[in-house]
């Protein structure tokens, strides 16, 4: 007689927790654990890197990420607007900066600002000027994807009832439909600030002195000199330290999002 | 200086299309000051957007509407100043969210007015009064129920001291034991002289409050006269089948 459908399920879990356990197996047998403990989990290197990898290097990334966020924020609230207008040259311009700046890897971006512009223009720009444009620039086209569905996310009765109360359509946008809309995007909004946190390590490639470091570059070198992997470790953990609350928020967030419909 | 017209509303010869689906097929209508008339009528025969095209929210194709003698259909008339005077009432109120009752009421006041903060508010709470709901000022719409929002939508658009009102099936999307609240209130903006046009289904409320019944019909007027004599004694075959569907 043929296997039921849950019953086959079960056996095929079982099956797969054998595999699992018989290769976690091998690998800790076939492993050098003191190698392992001395590249990976040196304590006293780790321990040499407080407070500054704290002070100095989650430091800047925070920083870095909020710059990058606050610009990208108000350039794509603009571009959002551009591409909901009833004017074509806007329209046009926005869906093109979005499409360019969506297509090409960050990392060309941040070139660009840092070493194509400086060249081309005779001109230096301060370093936080460099950072906040290269990634800004970058999570400006994404975050106005994001903003114009939240704006066309709001009921079209809302724009009519501001309307109906004699409010201009720049009036109605800013005290009725922006701030909606803003409100349905919290949760897609967040998860571009995790993705900015971690684009923040593209950012090496401007050059750095070390009070100007984000974390990876402050682990990465560390890692060079010291020849061991246990920074690496450490700042994946500080990563996670800001990453994962923020991921947990989104899904609070989403959660209440579905619960209020 | 053109003569200042004897009525509050003034439709002649409106046209107005949706592409090739033409929606409105000539009307011709008034209101005079202080009268409420009633607009009935099948769906699709074109009542919301005869509504919306007197405050333009919907542009007209054709034809001119006059708001208290000045034509609004002009280029150059002043939409927003317009819009402010002609308070609208929607069937699914449109109030704003993510604002307590109070802003609701005084965010227009605020911007289009300029109304100081401390006026406004005091408006509003009059306002608030008038419909019977003082004790909500700081709820948020979302904990109202439907009859409460009609009427706290009720209060906002009265808060800019409408010149008149006007009403898209307020009562629509209301569980029936909620209707009579809505309706009470626009009773008494009528028995205040409030000007009202009032698309709606219920017939008792137009029996009792209109001074006026308008029947409109795919996209034109069949008949209008007092609700006693349209709602009654019809003249026209089709108005006498529209009031056997609904009764
Ligand atoms: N924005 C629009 N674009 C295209 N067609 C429209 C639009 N608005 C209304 N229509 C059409 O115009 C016709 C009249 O619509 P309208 O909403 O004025 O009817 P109504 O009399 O208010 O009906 P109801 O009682 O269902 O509200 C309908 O056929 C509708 O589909
Ligand atoms: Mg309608």
């Amino acid at each position: 007689m043929a296997m039921r459908g849950r019953q086959r399920e079960r056996l095929f879990r079982a099956v797969m927790y054998v595999l699992f356990a018989a290769g976690f197996l091998a690998i800790v047998l076939v492993a050098d654990w003191t190698l392992i403990r001395r590249n990976f989990f040196n304590v006293d290197l780790a321990r040499e890197m407080f407070p500054d990898v704290l002070l100095i290097a989650a430091r800047n990334t925070i920083v870095y990420t909020f710059l990058a966020f606050s610009f990208g924020l108000v350039f794509g609230l603009l571009l959002a607007l551009m591409r909901l207008s009833t004017i074509k040259p806007y329209r046009w311009l926005a869906t093109t900066y979005i499409e360019i700046f969506r297509g090409l890897p960050a990392l060309l971006t941040i070139f660009l600002i840092g070493f194509g512009i400086p060249i081309a223009f005779q001109t230096r720009w301060h370093v936080l000027v460099n950072i906040t444009l290269g990634l800004g620039i970058v999570a400006a086209a994404y975050m106005a994807e994001t903003i114009r569905a939240g704006i066309e996310g709001v009921p079209k009765g809302q724009m009519e009832a501001a309307r109906s109360l004699g409010m201009s359509k720049t009036q109605a946008m800013a005290s009725v439909i922006i701030p909606q809309g803003f409100r349905l995007i919290i949760p897609p909004l967040t998860n571009e600030l995790v993705l900015l946190i971690k684009d923040t390590s593209l950012l090496f490639v401007l050059g750095t002195t070390p009070a100007t470091k984000e974390l990876l570059k402050f682990g990465r070198d560390l890692l060079n000199t010291r020849a061991n992997a246990t920074p690496l470790i450490v700042v994946g953990v500080v990563y996670l330290m800001i990453t994962i609350p923020l991921t947990q928020l989104v899904a609070v967030l989403e959660r209440r999002n579905a619960r209020a419909r | 200086m053109e003569q200042a017209s004897a009525y509050a509303i003034e439709v002649r010869e409106l046209h107005k299309s949706f592409g090739d689906l033409e929606v409105l097929k000539g009307i011709d209508f008034t209101v005079a000051p202080g009268e409420v008339v009633c607009v009935i009528g099948p769906s699709g025969s074109g009542k919301s957007t005869l509504l919306r095209c007197v405050n333009r929210l919907e542009e007209p194709t054709s034809g001119s509407i006059l708001i208290d003698g000045e034509d609004i259909t002009d280029p150059d008339a002043d939409v927003d100043g317009l819009r402010s005077r002609i308070g609208m009432v929607f069937q699914q109120f449109n109030l704003f969210p993510h604002l307590s009752v109070t802003r609701n009421l005084t965010l227009a006041q605020l911007r289009v007015r300029k109304r100081s903060k401390r006026e406004a508010i005091e408006v509003a709470h009059a306002n608030l009064e008038r419909v019977g709901l003082s004790d909500k000022l700081d709820a948020y719409p979302a904990h109202l129920s439907g009859g409460q929002q009609q009427r706290v939508a009720i209060a906002r658009a009265l808060s800019m001291d409408p010149d008149m009102m006007m009403f898209d099936e307020p009562t629509s999307a209301l569980d029936p034991e909620l209707v009579g609240e809505v309706l009470g209130v626009m009773r008494l903006l009528a028995t205040e002289g409030m000007t009202m046009m009032v698309v709606t289904h219920e017939m008792g409320f137009a029996k009792e409050v209109a001074d006026r019944v308008v029947f409109m019909d795919d996209g034109i007027v069949v008949e209008e006269s007092p609700p006693q004599q349209l709602l009654q004694d019809p003249r026209h075959e089709r108005t006498r089948r529209f009031l056997q569907l609904v009764n």
